[in-house]
C-alpha cells in the first residue's frame, strides 16, 4: 500500500548551510581572537603552545521568558519523594522541556560557548588571513623559490597511510566517556566499544611553493630608561604579533633587532624581546645603525625593506631634528615604515572631529597631548612624511595592538 | 549487513495498514524514503521538508546534531514524519527491521492525526510539497541575483526567524474586519453618547500577526524582502498546528503503534526488541516532560476509562492544551509523580513550588499547561500604527518576565525590518518596561 523509495541524493543538501555557518564561527573565533593577542599568556610562547579561546556561539534569537521564580518548570519526579521548597540543582532550568517542536521551538538559552583550543601557528592563520605586506616588489635579484611539504593539522578525510592513530583513539576514548556518562554504553558490559567512522583522522598535508621575493625587516625599538615595564610590555607584545605574522606569512625572511638607548645595537631575537637596559634616548642612533646595516647587506635595489619602530616618543629634543630626517632617508628606501607610540594616555578615542581633520583624518593624531603646545613633538614633526608607506600608530593598552596591527596591514582604514 | 529487504518491509506495510483499517484509522498514503544517517541528519536540520528553503541556521541545527549523536549523547529518531498528503516519512537504512516496523506502525499514527486533527484543517498537505519548493526557488534566486546576494537576504531571513511565532495561535478564529468593526462602533456609539472611541486607530483590534503586519505595512521593505517575511509566515502557519498537539500527536502515534504490533503477532525474535525499544520511547525523562511519555500514558488512561471510540474522537478534536486541562487529574499526576519547580534568583538554584498532592496538583497542572508548546513562546501583538508609521507593540504579560537581553535583540530585528520608529512595551519585575 505504501511506496518505499530508496533514496539516492547526490548533493549533500545541507553543505552550503554549514559552511554558511562555520563562516560566522570562523568570524566570532577571529573577533574573540582580538582579545586573545595581546594576553600575557601568549607573548612570547613558540607556535606549538596551545591556547584556549572562548568562542561565543552564534544565537538564533527570540521572545523567551526569563529564568526566575515566575517561570516555572514541570517535570517527572520517577521514584523519588518530593517536597515543596526542596533543592533540585544548582543549575538553571534552561533546557527546554522537549516539547518544542524537532527543535522548532527550541529556547533554550544562557550564552552558548564554543571553547576552541588552536595552536599559535592556527592562530596566526586566522589573525593574519587578510593581512599582507604592501607592495613586495619582485626586486632585480635574489628570488627565493621555496616548495616544501608540511604537515599541518588533522582532516576527517584522507588515505590510509596518514592515519594518526593517536588523534583516532582519542576521539573514540572521548567518545566511549561521553556514552558511558549518557548511559548508552555500559563499561561493565561484555560489548566492545567500536570504532566509528567519524573517529577517524588523518594527517593533513599541505605543499608550500612560494616564490619570494627577497625581504628584510628591521624591528627597532626603544630600550631607555622612560621605557617602563608595561611601555616595555606593550611594546613587546606588539613586536611579537608582528613577528608571527611575518614568521606565518613569508618563509623565507631577514629580519634585524635593533634595540636602541642613547646608542643602538644589533641584537638576537632572544636579547630582542628579554634584555632590558636604561638611559637616554636617542632614536636617530637606531635608524642611523639601521642605514648603516643596510649599506653593507641589503642594497634597496636588490631587497624589499620593512621598518618598525616601536618607542614611548620621548626623544631628547635636540635630536628630533636627526630623527625626522633620518625617518625620512628610511622611508625612501623601504616599502613601508610603521612607527608605533607607546602612550598609557591614550584612548583609542578622538578628542573632536576638528582634531581628526587637523592630524589628516587619523584618529591617532588626536590624542590632547599632541596639541599646539606640544607640536614640537616628534609625533607631530612626522606630519608631513606620514603617507601609505610611512604609517603612525599609536598604543595605549593592548587592546589597541589589534587595531593598530590592521591599519599598519589592513589596508589603512581604522575603525 | 541490514537484516531485511524492501520485500520485507513492503511485507509488514501491507499487515500494518490491514490492522489499522481495521481499528478505524483513517490516514494519508504514505511514501517511505530510505536513507542513510547523513541523510537523515539533514532531513532533520531541515525539519523533514525535503523541499526547504536554505538558512545558515539549518547548518548549525546539522552541526548540533551531528555532534551530540557522534558524542553518543542521542541517538537518531526512528521515526520523521510530514504532515502532507501523501505523507513522507523516512526510514533509516542502517536500522534492523524491528526497528522499522516499529516506525511503519509509528507513522500510521502520525499521518491519522495529520489528517485527523482539527488544527491542522488549514494546513494544505496537499500542496505543501509543492509550496516549499516554490519559496525554495524564491530564496536561491535572490541569493544568486548579483544586486542582492545571500548578505542581504540572511538579513531579512535572520530577522523574520526572530519573530516567527509571532503569528495567530489557533486555526479558525475570525477576526473583525475594518468594516465590521466600524460599524459595530457606530453602533455602540449611538447606543451610548459618551462613548468616543479613536475611529481613524490602526490596526483597529490588536493584531498578533506581527510578520504578516510588518510585511504588509512597513514603508521600508523592497518587494522581495516582503516577499520573504511572507515565506517564513506560511511556514509558520504550516509548523503551529504541530507546535500545539506535540503531546498529543506523539500520544497518539505512541498507542497505535503498540496496538498495531500487538494485533501482527510478532515473532519472539522481533516482539522482545521492540517491546524494548517501545519501553525506552515512553520513558519518562526525570525532571522534565517527555511528550511521548505524557501523552501516551493520558491516552493509555482515556481508552481504559472511555474506550477506543471516544480516544479517537479526542485526537481529533482537542489540542495539547484542551487536552491536558480536561483529562489530567490529581490521581494521574500523582501515579506521574508530577512537580513544578523554578529558578531562585535569590537562591542561586531551583527549588520545587509545588507537588501534585490535594492542594498543589491544580497548581502543578496549570504550570504544566503554561509551559506547553506554544505557551511557551510570549504573545507580542501590534497594539498601534501611528501617522508617522510609529510602530507600538505589546507583550502580553502573563507574570512571566522576558528576557531582557534576548528581547532587546528581537526588538533590534523588528527596528530594523521595520524601517521607522518603534517602542515595545512589557513588565519586568512588576514595573512596565519600554524597549
Amino acid at each position: 500500500m505504501s511506496i518505499f523509495r530508496k533514496h539516492k541524493s547526490i548533493v549533500d543538501r545541507a553543505a552550503a548551510d554549514r559552511i554558511r555557518h562555520k563562516k560566522k564561527i570562523d568570524k566570532a573565533i577571529k573577533e574573540s581572537i582580538k582579545d586573545v593577542v595581546a594576553e600575557e599568556s601568549i607573548i612570547g610562547q613558540n607556535g606549538k603552545k596551545k591556547i584556549r579561546i572562548p568562542v561565543k556561539g552564534i544565537k538564533e534569537y527570540r521572545f523567551i521568558y526569563g529564568n526566575n521564580d515566575k517561570n516555572k518548570t514541570v517535570g517527572t519526579g520517577g521514584e523519588h519523594k518530593l517536597k515543596r521548597g526542596q533543592k533540585i540543582g544548582a543549575k538553571r532550568a534552561d533546557k527546554g522541556q522537549g516539547q518544542g517542536q524537532g527543535g522548532q521551538a527550541s529556547n533554550e538559552k544562557g550564552e552558548e560557548y564554543y571553547d576552541v583550543e588552536i595552536t599559535l601557528e592556527e592562530l596566526a592563520e586566522y589573525l593574519f588571513n587578510d593581512l599582507k605586506l604592501p607592495d613586495l616588489e619582485k626586486k632585480q635579484f635574489r628570488f627565493i623559490a621555496q616548495e616544501s611539504i608540511k604537515r599541518k593539522g588533522y582532516r576527517f578525510q584522507g588515505i590510509r597511510p596518514r592515519l594518526s592513530k593517536k588523534e583516532t583513539i582519542k576521539r573514540k576514548i572521548r567518545r566511549r566517556k561521553r556514552a558511558e556518562k549518557a548511559g548508552t554504553y555500559d563499561p561493565e558490559g561484555d560489548e566492545r566499544f567500536p570504532f566509528h567512522k567519524d573517529d577517524l583522522k588523518y594527517h593533513h598535508i599541505k605543499p608550500k611553493s612560494k616564490e619570494n621575493s627577497a625581504a628584510v625587516i628591521f624591528f627597532l625599538m626603544d630600550v631607555s630608561g622612560s621605557m617602563s615595564q608595561a611601555r616595555k610590555f606593550l611594546a613587546r607584545s606588539f613586536f611579537f604579533l608582528l613577528y608571527q605574522f611575518l614568521n606565518h606569512k613569508y618563509e623565507k625572511i631577514d629580519v634585524v633587532f635593533i634595540s636602541h638607548t642613547t646608542y643602538a645595537q644589533r641584537v638576537s631575537e632572544d636579547d630582542f624581546f628579554r634584555v632590558a637596559s636604561t638611559g637616554g634616548t636617542l632614536i636617530s642612533s637606531a635608524l642611523d645603525k639601521e642605514l648603516e646595516i643596510v649599506e653593507k647587506e641589503y642594497h634597496p635595489n636588490a631587497w624589499n625593506i620593512y621598518t618598525f619602530y616601536c618607542g614611548d616618543g620621548e626623544n631628547w629634543a635636540s635630536d628630533n631634528e636627526k630623527a625626522v630626517d633620518d625617518f625620512k632617508k628610511v622611508k625612501e628606501m623601504s616599502q613601508l615604515v610603521g612607527y608605533c607610540e607607546i602612550n598609557e594616555n591614550y584612548s583609542g578615542l578622538a578628542d573632536t572631529d576638528d582634531d581628526a581633520e587637523a592630524f589628516g583624518g587619523m584618529p591617532w593624531g588626536t590624542f590632547s597631548a599632541w596639541k599646539a603646545e606640544e607640536a614640537d613633538n616628534l609625533w607631530a614633526r612626522l606630519n608631513p612624511i606620514c603617507d601609505n608607506t610611512f604609517k603612525r600608530v599609536m598604543i595605549g593598552s593592548n587592546e589597541h595592538i589589534w587595531t593598530a596591527f590592521t591599519y599598519l596591514f589592513g589596508g589603512g582604514k581604522n575603525e | 549487513m541490514s537484516d531485511w529487504t524492501v520485500e520485507d518491509l513492503q511485507k509488514w506495510d501491507d499487515k500494518i495498514c490491514h490492522v489499522a483499517e481495521d481499528m478505524g484509522l483513517d490516514w494519508f498514503p504514505i511514501d517511505y524514503e530510505i536513507i542513510d544517517y547523513q541523510e537523515m541528519l539533514s532531513s532533520m536540520a531541515y525539519t523533514g521538508i525535503p523541499t526547504h528553503y536554505r538558512h545558515w541556521s539549518y547548518g548549525k541545527e546539522y552541526e548540533r546534531t551531528h555532534t551530540l549523536y557522534n558524542m553518543g549523547q542521542t541517538g537518531l529518531p526512528y521515526e520523521m514524519i510530514i504532515n502532507s498528503n501523501p505523507s513522507i516519512a523516512y526510514l533509516m537504512r542502517e536500522n534492523q527491521l524491528y526497528i522499522h516496523v516499529l516506525t511503519m506502525a509509528h507513522c500510521v499514527g502520525h499521518s491519522d492525526f495529520f489528517k485527523q486533527n482539527r488544527m491542522f484543517a488549514d494546513t494544505n498537505p496537499d500542496n505543501v510539497i509543492g509550496t516549499f519548493k516554490t519559496a525554495s526557488k524564491y530564496v536561491r534566486s535572490l541569493i544568486e541575483d548579483p544586486s542582492i546576494g545571500i548578505e542581504k537576504v540572511e538579513r531579512i531571513l535572520d530577522a523574520a526567524h526572530a519573530i516567527k511565532y509571532q503569528v495567530p495561535r489557533y486555526p479558525g478564529i475570525r477576526y473583525k474586519t475594518r468594516k465590521e468593526w466600524l460599524k459595530s462602533e457606530q453602533r455602540q456609539m449611538q447606543k451610548d453618547p459618551t462613548y468616543k472611541p479613536s475611529l481613524k486607530k490602526f490596526p483597529h483590534e490588536p493584531d498578533y500577526n506581527l510578520l504578516l503586519f510588518i510585511a504588509t505595512n512597513s514603508r521600508n521593505l523592497e518587494e522581495w524582502e516582503r516577499n520573504l517575511l511572507l515565506i517564513v509566515q506560511e511556514n509558520s502557519k504550516y509548523f503551529i498546528p504541530q507546535a500545539l498537539t506535540k503531546i498529543m500527536n506523539e500520544g497518539w502515534a505512541c498507542t497505535i503503534h503498540q496496538k498495531i504490533i500487538n494485533e501482527l503477532n510478532l515473532p519472539d525474535s522481533l516482539h522482545l526488541p521492540f517491546i524494548k525499544l517501545h519501553n525506552q520511547v515512553v520513558r519518562p525523562h526525570l525532571g522534565t516532560i517527555n511528550p511521548y511519555h505524557l501523552g501516551y500514558e493520558l491516552f493509555k488512561k482515556i481508552i481504559e476509562e472511555r474506550g477506543f471510540e471516544e480516544a479517537m474522537l479526542i485526537r481529533a478534536t482537542h489540542n495539547d492544551i484542551t487536552f491536558l486541562r480536561t483529562y489530567l487529574d490529581q490521581e494521574f499526576l500523582m501515579d506521574q509523580n508530577l512537580f513544578s519547580y523554578s529558578f531562585k534568583t535569590k537562591y542561586k538554584s531551583s527549588t520545587i513550588d509545588d507537588i501534585a498532592d490535594g492542594p498543589g496538583w491544580e497548581r502543578v497542572r496549570d504550570d504544566l499547561i503554561t509551559n506547553v508548546g506554544l505557551n511557551r513562546v510570549p504573545v507580542v501583538f501590534v497594539m498601534e500604527m501611528d501617522k508617522d508609521h510609529r510602530l507600538t507593540l505589546v507583550h502580553e504579560h502573563d507574570g512571566r518576565d522576558l528576557e531582557v537581553p534576548y528581547a532587546q535583540k528581537v526588538f533590534n530585528y523588528i527596528k530594523d525590518l521595520w524601517g521607522d520608529e518603534v517602542c515595545l512595551l512589557s513588565q519586568i519585575e512588576g514595573e512596565s518596561w519600554e524597549f
